[in-house]
């Protein structure tokens, strides 16, 4: 069952990073790992890129300004951090982080919250 | 609501890496031990981080039972939050994160054995260390400040009793009375701060002592975010706050406590209250550990935050040779969580990935208008350096500034809750 789960978040995660390449028109080729060496890789450095989140979104309280991101969905998630990419207005925080992202490292960060999401709403 | 807590996400960081990594101290006979000094933000967050793992015995070493933020403690001193509303007891890191702590100090570090003394006279092993003292101020430096000096002239740079002494003073000074602060050489604590002091506290004298005056008294040049001070305190405290260069006063030389005056080289200032921050260095436990150099902070490994001067030792926080990272609470969470990364790969065989490191920074000039920074950092060439760097603008509009002081509450709470486990 894990290797099953394991493969469809590889393709789930590198879906998205090529989808994010679609919309920034930019090519889909340089993104082709092995899947083994993905999934490892991608479900791993998403937790680890999504602990940075934490730093300022709340994991239950967003009624202070700062909006929560436990309950977005990843396709959520990636247009909300291109549109941060894209302009400066208006976070500057969040200007700063969607730029230090990779597509790779955003994808697997979306896939992984998104991930969190889904089992939080399970009973 | 939702279940999503951080809790799970250190738990499923650590599984994933587990499941994939050939776990040797897992499949081995124990599990690997770290220990952790000091309890402020960098030790906190590495702790909780690492305890969320599951797979690490993680022992923290603290001799306090809270923590009081030194972030927004010039709210405190305006009277815009209670100390209590910015104290946080260590005791939900104990409870919902897997980590034993235990109310003491380190008194000396064994690198080559792997061992920590604590005073009590208990001695922990360890398989990686984490060092996270915070500053220590040179008293001495500035003659006639020392620990006693500090009753009479607080610093107010390490927020608790200090921070309630200034607080005291500044209520009880006479309206049209001077409040000195003596701001420090570079590097040091949160370099924006002594001017965001300077920006609440003539908030509160606005309102209730509106003939008092700010002198700052700086032994730099420039400081953090200057163009924004100088036009918030034109626009809010006219004629209220006054900054002096080093180039003008000289260096800040001595303080006569009896007189609660500041001598610099060229002038002598007399204070109603008199705000003295000291120039910094690492924690005295890094300096007796060999971990300091001849700067006086901690030199370590961009990627892995551990030391090079002692291997198998981690340093973060304000301590370290920060490179371009400002030693910032911000900047201390950001590197315990690289370094936590870090160091569940080296005793785990898990992944590691290039560190994503931050600089997030809230600055109050009024209850009202707030500005933000926002930066970016990589290792290269062996130290830390800024990649991106966004900050908020002279001539934004009051309802940028009024979002931004909005966001900075969010983020206090947001954040006090990642680095202790909790709400606020």
């Amino acid at each position: 069952m894990k290797r099953v789960r394991r493969a469809a978040i590889v393709s789930r995660v590198k879906g998205l990073a090529a989808e994010i390449r679609w919309l920034l028109g930019v090519s889909l080729c340089a993104i082709l790992l092995s899947a083994a060496n993905s999934a490892a890789a991608d479900v791993s450095q998403g937790a680890q890129i999504a602990a940075t989140c934490a730093s300022c979104h709340h994991p239950t309280d967003g009624g202070q300004a700062i909006p929560p991101i436990a309950t977005l969905d990843e396709q959520a998630i990636v247009k909300a951090m291109l549109a941060f990419r894209a302009s400066e207005s208006p976070s500057h925080v969040m200007h700063a982080v969607a730029l230090s992202l990779s597509d790779d490292e955003l994808a697997a960060t979306a896939r992984y919250l998104a991930d969190r999401a889904n089992a939080g709403r399970q009973p | 609501m939702t279940d999503w807590t951080r809790r799970q996400i250190g738990g499923l960081a650590g599984g994933a890496m587990l499941a994939v990594a050939a776990p040797h101290f897992v499949r081995g006979q124990g599990r690997a031990k770290v220990v952790v000094i000091g309890g402020g933000i960098g030790g906190a967050t590495v702790a909780r981080y690492l305890g969320d793992m599951k797979s690490i015995d993680v022992t923290l070493v603290e001799p306090n039972s809270t923590h009081v933020t030194c972030f927004f403690s010039n709210l405190y001193l305006a009277g815009l939050r209670s100390l209590a509303s910015l104290t946080f007891g260590l005791e939900t890191l104990a409870e919902g994160h897997d980590i034993t702590i235990i109310r003491d100090s380190a008194v000396a570090i064994d690198p080559a054995g792997k061992a920590v003394e604590l005073r009590g006279g208990t001695k922990l092993s360890y398989d990686r260390l984490v060092v996270a003292p915070g500053i220590a101020l040179k008293f001495g430096e500035i003659e006639g400040y020392d620990e006693d000096a500090a009753k009479i002239m607080p610093h107010a740079w390490v927020a608790g009793p200090q921070s309630e002494l200034l607080r005291q003073q500044i209520k009880s000074m006479d309206d049209g009375g001077v409040f000195v602060i003596a701001a420090p050489p570079n590097p040091f604590r949160c370099p924006p701060a002594p001017y965001e002091r300077a920006s609440l506290v003539a908030y509160y004298f606005k309102q209730f002592k509106p003939k008092s005056k700010i002198l700052i008294l700086d032994a730099k040049d420039k400081f953090s975010g200057q163009e924004l001070f100088q036009d918030a305190w034109s626009r809010h405290y006219p004629g209220m706050i006054e900054w002096l260069p080093s180039q003008f006063i000289g260096a800040i030389k001595a303080v006569d406590v009896a007189a609660r005056s500041v001598v610099t080289e060229g002038e002598t200032f007399r204070a109603a209250v008199a705000n003295i921050i000291p120039a910094q260095k690492a924690g005295l436990i890094a300096e007796k550990a060999g971990l300091t150099d001849a700067s006086g902070w901690c030199p370590v490994d961009p990627v892995t935050f551990e030391s090079t001067l002692q291997p198998g030792v981690h340093v973060i926080g304000d301590s370290i040779v920060g490179g371009d990272m400002p030693k910032s609470a911000f900047s201390a969470n950001s590197q315990a969580k690289a370094c936590a990364f870090a160091v569940a790969a080296s005793l785990t065989g898990s992944p590691q990935f290039p560190p994503h490191l931050f600089n997030a920074c809230y600055t109050f000039l009024a209850p009202d208008d707030a500005f933000t920074n926002a930066l970016t950092f990589a290792p290269e060439g062996g130290r830390l350096k800024t990649v991106k760097m966004f900050i908020s603008k002279v001539g934004e509009s009051p309802e940028t500034r009024r979002r931004t002081a909005l966001h900075a509450v969010g983020w206090y709470s947001a954040f006090t809750a990642d680095v202790f486990g909790g709400g606020s």
